[in-house]
């Protein structure tokens, strides 16, 4: 008996030596908590989280990382599949949100259990949660930025909103409204919700259209660019300079217009990979790195050079995407 | 009785009297510019609603209960499937079709299997079998946003005189559902189960046969829409049918279709669906925010419905 228990004791330790060789992390679990899969971003992103996780486990460097998507789209589902984890046992729960503040509580029980939960794209505002936040706002700033640098003399812009009631939608469009404020050569001149969908957005321009001057350019959310150049043909009206959203149909239809008479434009979104960033911030924080609270996601602009390139890499249905490697999230931690 | 009481009479009425006020207000908004391109639009993209509230207008009748909650499932799957088979090509734009409705046929029958054999309540029923059906979408729609072959698209956003093709063949569909809602057997049964199933089964009605093709019916209308709009639009995605939910519901109830069955209505579907794209477009042009848009739809519905209500049984 007391030589089976030895023999235990110096097992574990020589476990406990054997430890150091791989990362600290390899004994984690991490869990990403998604609210939802139905359009073609959040594939990609589940995809891409498979992709690079699937490599770290079997690389050792987290035990396991499985990925658990809600049917509904719901608060009370996500909380009650948070409350899961919790009881699963996972040492880090990375969330993609379906509210900013309803899982709060969900996520305060994780914390108070010792579990790290990081936040990303639809961030939680409990403290206690790590947040990887897109600067939504920007991404609406920088679109009348590029504008002011195409039309000097300004002009006629028509808005397609995302999904209304949703605080990225709300968050984009304050950014579009700052933008033509710095810029007050613009004009806004209609405003319609596209919910990032190509054929909402078509529909929604389509009725709008004969009401309005004409328009010299849109600014966009993403998703929405294809069905708005859509919208412009069937109405027979000249085509306006469309901001994209990086998607593979409004790059191809952007390629064609290119290669036909020059058009030119640009396409800013968020790349679905941004789940694997939260990934690695999750390991670091496991690894006893020192990670702060609020981190900000890079943007993933194409340009009138790399659309080629960027067209290329994306598959058909999906979205411009780039997966994101322990060094890339380190930097993006050191704020570079 | 005087022509306009006669008139009032009709349920379907209110939805036209409500589109004819809202693309006034909205051209006298816009100072009369654009009101033809206005309506124009109203007509495509009505188009498709009407083509689902058909099937759902039938479902709903044959009572209480009753309702095809896997429309919007229904439509991206057949979209999908059908973008993938044709590939682009026009030589399989038949095939194409065939997958389409063969999908909506597949679904019809699941929907009504549930309900029947394993005794699920219709809204539960097709509720989750929407789930199924999305999830296979899902599964085999990676790889989405499949060019439609070019006469697809052309067919789909083809005009005559400003009047969209598809627009002029779906109103050859009203007028077919019509026929079949008042002028067959199948037609006239769906309303005696809306209004007595009891009644109609002890009149020899073959209650579970006609609710079988009703299920049947409404998923393979849904297809045709997933397969025509998924043409319309460039290409089928995942989220395209997530409006129709509402709508493909919003329109028979407004259009004068009773949602305790029995009562049905075919000529206000086409009202009723050019009457939501108008208030939307009107509410748009007014600059209205979103919470207020929402609004104003729930409030107007609700006073449509309020208004053309009245529960006068169809015979």
């Amino acid at each position: 008996m007391l030589k089976k228990s030895l023999m235990g004791a110096v097992a574990m330790t020589l476990a406990l030596a054997a430890a150091p060789a791989l990362a600290d992390t390899s004994g984690k679990r991490i869990a990403l908590s998604n609210n939802y899969a139905g359009n073609s971003w959040r594939q990609a992103m589940l995809k891409s989280w498979e992709k690079v996780t699937g490599q770290a486990v079997s690389e050792g460097v987290v035990a396991e990382a499985p990925a658990f998507t809600t049917a509904e789209n719901q608060v009370t589902e996500q909380a009650a599949q948070i409350q899961n984890l919790i009881l699963q046992g996972y040492d880090a729960i990375v969330i993609n949100a379906a509210s900013p503040d309803a899982l709060n509580g969900a996520v305060k029980q994780a914390c108070d259990a010792g579990i790290v939960v990081v936040s990303f794209d639809g961030i939680v505002t409990e403290p206690c949660a790590w947040r990887i936040a897109v600067d939504f706002k920007q991404m609406g700033a920088v679109q009348v930025d590029y504008l002011a640098g195409r039309m000097a003399e300004g002009g006629n812009l028509l808005e397609i909103r995302g999904l209304a009631g949703v605080f990225v939608d709300d968050e984009i469009s304050a950014g579009i409204h700052s933008g033509v404020e710095k810029h007050p050569q613009f004009k806004i001149v209609g405003s319609v919700h596209g919910d990032w969908a190509q054929d909402v957005a078509q529909k929604a321009v389509a009725g709008i259209l004969p009401s309005l001057p004409e328009v010299q350019a849109v600014v966009t959310q993403g998703g929405d660019g294809y069905g708005a150049a859509q919208a412009f043909k069937a109405a027979g009206r000249p085509t306006p300079l469309i901001i994209m959203g990086n998607r593979h149909d409004e790059l191809t239809w952007w390629k064609e217009q290119k290669d036909a008479n020059g058009y030119e434009t640009m396409s800013v979104s968020i790349a679905p990979g941004v789940s694997t960033l939260a990934f690695w911030v999750a390991q670091m924080i496991l690894d006893g790195k020192e990670v702060p609270k609020d981190l900000t996601v890079p943007f993933l602009q194409i340009n009138q050079d790399n659309l080629e390139e960027s067209l290329a890499n994306t598959e058909p249905g999906g979205v411009a995407n780039v997966e994101y490697s322990l060094a890339d999230a380190e930097a993006v931690v050191a704020g570079e | 009785m005087g022509a306009i009481s006669k008139l009032a009479a009709r349920p379907w009425i209110w939805s036209y009297l409500g589109l004819l006020v809202v693309w006034l207000a909205t051209v006298t908004f816009t100072g009369g510019k654009g009101g033809a391109e206005i309506l124009s639009a109203a007509l495509s993209f009505g188009t498709f609603t009407v083509i689902v509230g058909l099937g759902q207008m039938f479902v709903i009748t044959t009572g209480p209960g009753n309702v095809d909650l896997s429309i919007p499932a229904t439509i991206a799957l057949s979209g999908s499937l059908a973008m993938k088979v044709m590939g682009g090509a026009d030589a399989m734009l038949l095939v194409g079709l065939v997958v389409s409705l063969l999908c909506g046929v597949a679904v019809g029958g699941f929907n009504y299997a549930l309900i029947r054999l394993l005794r699920i309540p219709p809204i539960i029923a097709t509720l989750s079998s929407s789930f199924l059906v999305l999830s296979t979408a899902i599964a085999y729609g990676r790889g989405l946003k499949i060019k439609p072959p070019p006469m697809l698209a052309d067919f789909t956003t083809a005009r005559v005189f400003d009047i969209p093709v598809l627009a002029l063949v779906v109103a050859g569909l009203a007028v077919a559902m019509s026929v079949l809602l008042n002028r067959t057997i199948y037609g006239r049964s769906v309303l005696a189960i809306g209004q007595n199933m009891r009644a109609a089964w002890l009149a020899g009605i073959p209650v579970e046969r006609i609710r079988f093709l009703t299920y049947l019916l409404s998923a393979v209308l849904a297809s045709l829409c997933g397969f025509v709009l998924a043409g319309f639009s460039g290409g089928a995605s995942l989220n395209m049918g997530e409006e129709y939910l509402l709508a493909s519901i919003a329109v028979v109830v407004i259009g004068g279709t009773s949602v305790a069955g029995g009562r049905a209505n075919v000529p206000g579907i086409w009202g009723a669906a050019l009457f939501m794209f108008l208030l939307v477009t009107m509410l748009n042009t007014f600059g209205a925010s979103a919470g207020v848009r929402l609004i104003m739809t729930g409030l107007i519905i609700v006073a449509v419905i309020t208004i053309a209500g009245g529960d006068k049984p169809q015979r």
